[in-house]
């Protein structure tokens, strides 16, 4: 039997069968081009993770439902029949036995469109043949889910990403930044020590990993990840090799990063940049704009193995 | 079509002449789900003559009362049309029925007086909606009480034969020998439903009646091509016919050969029923033999579905459902690469499937482009561009889709892949008619050109049937299995992985 839905998850869903979802879609669809005539699909995004997480990506993706995708969310569960409710482009599942994940997606992604799997915990098995639906996939997995040990099976078909990586752009790029200085550049084979303090452990990995593989560290670069409870998920990043110093650390407000480098023995400046928007529709958004394959998050991966 | 000049130019669409339909089947599944409330559309379209009449036949101890009921229940259930509708009404009262056994002379003579009786000064038009061992019987019988043959000019006689036409090739030799006994070739309407349906008819318009693409309909510029024909449902109620038959038999001999060639066929000469099919006839000699006659390999891969899950629902694997052998190696699924031995085609593989207790109901044909020569953006797009993509949709969401790679609006040159899709439902406005409405229609004026000619049938079967004279030279063993609500068994993707390709997912 259906249990009661989760009114936080859908608002103004409307309960109905499974095999009626697309004509429900259609009936409501309808009724909205009346309200905003012109919008048109541009992808289906699938979040797929244990109800405690589903809430605040519902959240996150009203937005975007406006602008134009197909929301499916599934909540995993035991229920043979889940709970199914629809609004305007969007379709909940609750409950779901998460071995028919794919079943239930295969059945719900518009094959006209590219699919987005926003992956947001569950079994590693149903992982993979979710990700043989998607276009991309997009991880976001509780702590201690060790989802990245399947990136490179699942990038021989489809693109990934992670979210920790999508809020490590900036950090990545004020990195990238420090090497446009021609004696940092330079230098940048002799770099052994790398230092990251912040709350999140697995951000911490990743950026070691990047800085690995893209610097062909693998092997020779010794880091030191301290966790930090509460802080934010990076704190500070020091990469060093002796004479050079490159610095970023988290500003008191929380939304901009410091930068400081010393070259050669001196100082070479700092500056405060913004991190830009955090929050997760903004970092989805990013992710959404992003169709190709990311190289150099698989090649981080990969490496990240190396540092514990 | 009609050859009268004056329908040239005519903005009103033909009208066939007096018709009598003649329904084999009266009370069966196809009648009341789509012969019924096709006819209904029809006339409610102001699509049939004023002389038109329905004759049901059946083994049924029924009258005209009880055939009318039939109807009524039939459109309300089907076309959702009330009793008091004023077409379902006039309709209802053209209505006859004429019981007895289909192998007893009486009931053709029966049948005869009836149809003497309706004298609607025109043709007969039979409709053999019943189950397909019976179909030498009633033509036999139709031509011994002289039904097949009309009385005079301006008369006709026809007859509707559905699939399937045979179960092998000899079968089916066999029971075109029965037919033209009695019915010359072109009184003979062997129908595919999938052929009304408006994008199948419109991918002749689409290739031949624009320049853009048929220049690139070869070779040169296509890959592969991929035809998928997917159905949420499992066996159902036809576990008796589908242990028999299998999804080769079911669904590859006839629609998706159909399918293919008019995906390969040369241009006509010109739009007439014989051009059209002689050209998909030399598409369909063109395929390579799906066994090879020296090795026996085949490229055909067979599997059964298992339990799982689809439209919502834990379904039970095929060898528990009702009437099924739990032994059965009777194939739900069937992929196979064909290859065809022409001058447009050669190296270009034609990958098929078909399955029941897939994720969606989906039939389509996807024909993917070549890459660009040189890859100029890949620098900016590491991984390779998707491929283009020309997709016709034949069910549910009839229509053409067209995918190409685009610039991501912004700063920087990003690539990714859109659609432009053309969507019958909402292009013109006013409904899709029913396959049936369409190919109905076209028996009645006589227009072969959507039916299946008794050479493609018998070519068709030449492909077919020394896979299953394979399959049952092996040794009796496990088929591969798959479970309900996914895209079919490993091994079909692993025939696709063996070209360095994939199944499009749908």
């Amino acid at each position: 039997m259906s249990e009661r839905p989760d009114a936080r998850l859908l608002p103004d869903g409307v309960p109905v069968g499974f095999a009626d979802i697309e004509s429900a879609l259609a009936g409501v669809s309808r009724d909205a081009t009346k309200r905003a005539a012109g919008m048109a699909l541009t992808a289906t995004i699938v979040v797929a993770g244990p109800p405690h997480r589903l809430t605040e990506a519902a959240q996150a993706l009203r937005g975007l439902t406006d602008v134009g995708v197909r929301a499916v969310l599934i909540s995993y569960g035991d229920n043979p029949a889940p709970t199914v409710q629809v609004s305007r482009n969007t379709v909940a599942l609750e409950g779901l036995r998460a071995e028919y994940l794919n079943n239930a997606v295969a059945a719900l992604r518009l094959s006209s469109l590219p699919t987005l799997v926003w992956w947001r915990g569950g079994k590693v098995d149903a992982l993979e043949g979710l990700a043989a639906l998607a276009d991309r996939l997009v991880l976001d997995a509780d702590e201690g889910q060790d989802v990245w040990a399947s990136v490179s099976r699942i990038a021989e078909h489809t693109a990934v990403s992670d979210l920790r990586w999508t809020r490590l752009t900036r950090w990545r790029a004020l990195m990238a930044h420090f090497f446009d200085i021609a004696e940092v550049c330079a230098a940048a084979p002799g770099f052994r020590l790398l230092q990251i303090e912040g709350s999140d452990i697995q951000s911490a990995r990743l950026f070691a990993g990047w800085l690995a593989s893209t610097l062909q560290l693998r092997g020779e670069l010794k880091a030191d990840l301290r966790e930090k409870p509460g802080a934010s998920p990076i704190e500070t990043v020091v990469l060093s090799d002796g004479d050079q110093e490159l610095t970023l650390r988290m500003a008191a407000n929380g939304t901009c990063v410091e930068t400081a480098a010393r070259v050669q023995g001196l100082p070479a400046g700092s500056r405060i940049v913004s991190l830009g928007d955090q929050r997760l529709a903004a970092l989805l958004g990013e992710e959404l704009r992003i169709r190709a394959r990311d190289l150099a998050f698989e090649r981080a991966v990969a490496a990240s193995k190396g540092f514990v | 079509m009609p050859s009268n000049p004056l329908q040239d130019g005519l903005r009103l669409e033909p009208t066939p002449g007096p018709t009598t339909l003649v329904i084999f089947g009266a009370s069966g599944d196809l009648t009341r789900r789509k012969l019924l409330p096709a006819v209904y559309k029809l006339s409610r379209g102001q699509r049939l003559p004023a002389l038109f009449s329905v004759v049901g036949v059946s083994r049924d101890d029924m009258g005209d009362e009880a055939f009318r009921t039939v109807l009524r229940d039939s459109l309300r259930e089907f076309a959702g049309v009330q009793a008091d509708d004023p077409v379902a009404k006039s309709l209802a009262r053209r209505i006859r029925y004429v019981g007895g056994e289909f192998a007893d002379p009486a009931l053709y003579q029966r049948l005869a007086a009836t149809l003497q009786e309706i004298d609607s000064a025109g043709g007969a038009l039979f409709y053999l909606a019943i189950p397909p061992g019976l179909y030498g019987t009633v033509i036999e019988q139709l031509g011994a009480a002289g039904l097949s043959k009309a009385a005079s000019a301006g008369h006709w006689r026809r007859v509707i034969v559905e699939k399937p036409f045979g179960t092998d090739l000899g079968t089916a030799r066999e029971l075109n020998q029965i037919v033209h006994r009695h019915f010359d070739e072109e009184q003979v309407f062997r129908i595919d439903h999938y052929l009304g349906k408006e994008t199948v008819q419109n991918l002749m318009v689409f290739r031949f009646a624009n320049g853009m693409f048929e220049p690139i309909w070869n070779r040169r510029y296509i890959d592969h091509v991929q035809i998928t024909a997917a159905e949420t449902v499992g066996v159902e109620r036809r576990a008796t016919y589908y242990e028999g038959a299998g999804a080769l038999r079911d669904m590859v001999q006839n629609h998706l050969m159909q399918l293919l060639s008019l995906v390969a066929m040369e241009p006509p000469i010109a739009f007439t029923a014989e051009s059209v099919r002689d050209r998909k006839m030399d598409a369909l000699l063109s395929v390579q033999p799906l066994v090879d006659p020296a090795s026996g390999a085949t490229e055909v891969v067979r599997a059964q579905y298992g339990a799982g899950w689809v439209a919502g629902a834990d379904v039970p694997g095929y060898g528990v459902e009702p009437g099924v052998n739990s032994a059965s190696t009777t194939e739900t699924f069937v992929a196979l690469r064909m290859q065809l031995d022409s001058w447009r085609w050669a190296g270009v593989p034609f990958y098929l499937r078909t399955g029941k207790r897939m994720p969606k109901r989906t039939t389509e044909i996807a024909i993917q482009l070549r890459r660009p020569p040189l890859e100029i953006f890949k620098r900016v797009s590491p991984t390779s561009v998707a491929p283009n993509l020309l997709i016709i949709n034949v069910q549910p969401d009839e229509g053409i889709s067209v995918r190409f790679e685009a610039k991501l609006p912004g700063t920087r040159m990003q690539l990714a892949p859109v659609m432009m899709n053309f969507r019958y439902g909402t292009a013109f406005g006013g409904s899709v008619p029913e396959a049936y409405e369409t190919l109905l229609l076209d028996a009645m004026l006589g227009d072969p050109t959507l039916f299946a000619r008794h050479d493609f049938v018998e070519a068709s079967w030449a492909l077919i049937t020394p896979v299953h004279d394979t399959w049952r030279s092996e040794q009796a063993g496990a088929i591969p299995t798959y479970e309900a609500g996914e895209w079919g068994p490993a091994e079909a993707d692993a025939m696709m992985a063996r070209d360095g390709r994939r199944w499009r997912t749908l």
